[in-house]
């Protein structure tokens, strides 16, 4: 095929898309654009939960790598050496420890069951923006002590009644209210409370936050131990590489980090995800295919007579193949195009309205390589769609195709 | 320029064999203006369809020019026919989805011997020439019966091809159409010296016609070349 075939094949595709049904080519176009966003929504949702849910995990539970103790150890023991060592790793931002009690809240009437979680403050806004999410009131100080922050859903709301509840609350718990800590030990105290978070992580906002000086009044053990360190890599290092770092350099904990944990806490999850999306996008590929080897095969049998026509004038039946393939690569292009303006569309509702849960709020996540590569799916589907008729009815004979 | 040898082509419908054109033999010079008439089902488009090459004989054998286009493969007859060929339908064939100017230069974008410019004014040219420049804009769909056949012959001329093949080209025309379409033949031939090779069964056709070649149940009965001479 020399460039002046190309220019005839291309000439006849334009005109055919032009002039022809544009009822047809605009229907074609929307179905494939639909295709597209089917192919790429189901999938960018699922990522979508996918990251939210890392990040909420990394934000409010174990960071980038997570230190633990070792098999058979109760606790991380020696932190202030084991904190030293690890601040002090290249690709470390921060390392913070935690530590948690099982505790039972009072507050008039109501009682409630939660985790106190004893946290360095300054440490944690280094490794948790949990500090950002202060809804009412103030973060916790360094050396606070009498002083507690607490979770939204822990605080409740005064107008609504106990038994209307969804989740068990305080009942309406203010910022300067005091609220009195069990910790099952004979240590009771009464704490003030400082501020009133929300995360969206339930595991976060089910609890409450005390200074780790606080936490060893209740629990000594608090003075010298953590039930995990979670650690902060700086920009540019990956979590494998801070994890042989802290393994090499002697930290004797069990290290782990994110992607570690995920992969055996959201494993199968991860995998049905992966699942729903390969369906998703062998249905995407086949509808395409379907409705375009339709539309080109109604269009290239109603065009026989003209196509007998145009190889009777000498028109050669690549050149005709071609124009068909034109058409359809065109049709593509524009349906690839609308599927990416409508997926954008939606990407960009959906980030300024997030789809929320108590577990993840969910957005569309999409990289450029899911859009190329899923252009390119469709766009080769779509070519194979209407070359397979176009080839089929070019080479008929004149004759046949002019007695049609 | 045409030589046709004992040519036969044979339809089968079932166990019934229908001979079509029955050892059919002629020879067309350079710068004829040949008729072929006959009645319904005489095989007369068979034969224009075989010079085409739109269709395979069943046997015998066709040489144009010296080329033996049996031993043509599709793709060199798709280049025979851009060549050397023009082809003038009954029901004109346009595309309808191309302007006049479109359809005209079509056949002419494809020529490799021909440059943009070249087939650009070689189409304006033969517009003129069926006085319907002013319409190069149209679509098919916006022109008379008449209009369209004539870019339909204009379409056929654009590449000066060797032979100019014509089926029933008045069919659909009326007397006054018909009469335009043939004078536009006529001047053609005269000017251009344009063989044309034209099927038809209006029996007042044959006074544009140098030569009529007769056909009935698919073999020549008559071959008759007086008339050039009268008219």
């Amino acid at each position: 095929m020399g460039k002046k075939e190309l220019k005839v094949a291309f000439l006849l595709a334009l005109r055919s898309l032009q002039r022809g049904s544009r009822s047809s080519v605009l229907l074609t176009i929307l179905i494939i654009g639909m295709c597209f966003t089917n192919m790429i929504f189901l999938p960018g949702l699922f990522n979508g939960i996918g990251q939210s849910i890392t990040k909420q995990v990394v934000d409010y539970e174990i960071g980038n790598v997570l230190v633990s103790p070792k098999t058979g150890d109760q606790y991380v023991s020696d932190l202030s050496a084991t904190l030293d060592l690890i601040n002090g790793m290249p690709g470390v931002e921060r390392a913070t420890p935690h530590f948690s009690k099982g505790a039972t809240l009072k507050y008039r009437q109501r009682m409630l069951g939660v985790t106190v979680r004893a946290i360095k403050p300054n440490d944690e806004k280094l490794v948790s923006p949990l500090y950002t999410k202060m809804v009412a009131g103030s973060y916790l100080g360094e050396d606070d002590t009498g002083e507690v922050i607490i979770g939204k859903p822990v605080a409740g709301d005064a107008s609504v009644r106990e038994e209307d509840e969804f989740q068990s609350s305080l009942g309406g718990v203010r910022v300067g209210d005091s609220i009195t800590i069990d910790y099952g030990n004979g240590y009771v105290k009464d704490y003030r409370v400082k501020g009133i978070y929300y995360t969206g992580w339930s595991s976060a906002d089910s609890a409450v936050y005390v200074s780790y000086t606080d936490m060893a009044l209740a629990d000594p053990r608090a003075l010298d131990n953590a039930d995990y360190v979670t650690v902060k890599t700086r920009p540019g290092y990956s979590e494998k590489f801070v994890k042989d770092e802290l393994i090499q350099y002697g930290v004797s904990q069990k290290v782990q980090t994110t992607a570690d944990l995920l992969a055996k806490s959201m494993g199968r999850a991860l995998q049905s995800f992966a699942i729903i999306n390969m369906v998703s996008l062998i249905v995407g590929i086949i509808i395409t295919t379907v409705v375009l080897f339709i539309v080109i095969t109604i269009k290239t049998i109603n065009s026989r007579r003209q196509i007998g026509i145009l190889k009777a004038i000498g028109v050669d039946q690549e050149v005709i193949m071609h124009s068909y393939g034109f058409q359809v690569i065109i049709m593509a292009v524009l349906g690839i195009l609308f599927g990416l303006v409508l997926t954008l569309l939606m990407a960009a509702y959906l980030a300024a309205n997030p789809i929320v849960t108590p577990e993840w709020s969910a957005t569309l996540y999409l990289t450029p390589m899911d859009l190329i590569q899923n252009s390119l799916i469709l766009f080769a589907a779509s070519i194979v769609a209407g070359y397979v008729p176009a080839y089929q009815v070019s080479r008929e004979d004149i004759q046949s195709a002019m007695r049609a | 320029m045409i030589e046709i040898t004992d040519l036969t082509k044979i339809y089968r419908m079932g166990d019934v064999e229908v001979r079509a054109l029955d050892g059919v033999t002629l020879n067309i010079a350079k710068g004829e203006f040949l008729g072929i008439m006959g009645a319904s089902g005489s095989g007369k488009t068979t034969l224009l369809h075989m010079l085409g090459l739109l269709d395979i004989p069943s046997s015998g054998g066709i040489v144009i020019d010296g080329t033996d286009i049996s031993r043509l493969n599709d793709y060199e007859k798709s280049m025979f026919r851009l060549y050397k060929l023009g082809y003038v339908f009954q029901d004109y064939a346009l595309v309808p989805d191309l302007t006049v100017m479109e359809n005209v230069s079509l056949t002419a974008m494809l020529r490799k011997d021909r440059t943009e410019r070249q087939y650009h004014e070689a189409s304006i040219d033969i517009l003129k020439k069926i006085g319907l420049l002013d319409r190069q804009d149209h679509l098919p769909r916006e022109l008379s019966g008449g209009q369209q056949q004539r870019v339909s012959i204009a379409r056929a001329m654009v590449n000066k091809p060797d032979i100019l093949f014509a089926d029933e080209p008045c069919a659909n025309l009326d007397s006054e159409n018909s009469r335009m379409v043939l004078d536009l033949f006529r001047e053609i031939n005269e000017e251009m010296k344009q063989t044309i090779v034209m099927v038809s069964h209006e029996d007042w056709h044959k006074d544009y016609f140098h030569r009529i070649v007769r056909l009935r149940d698919g073999k020549v009965t008559s071959d008759d070349s007086k008339i050039a001479a009268s008219s």
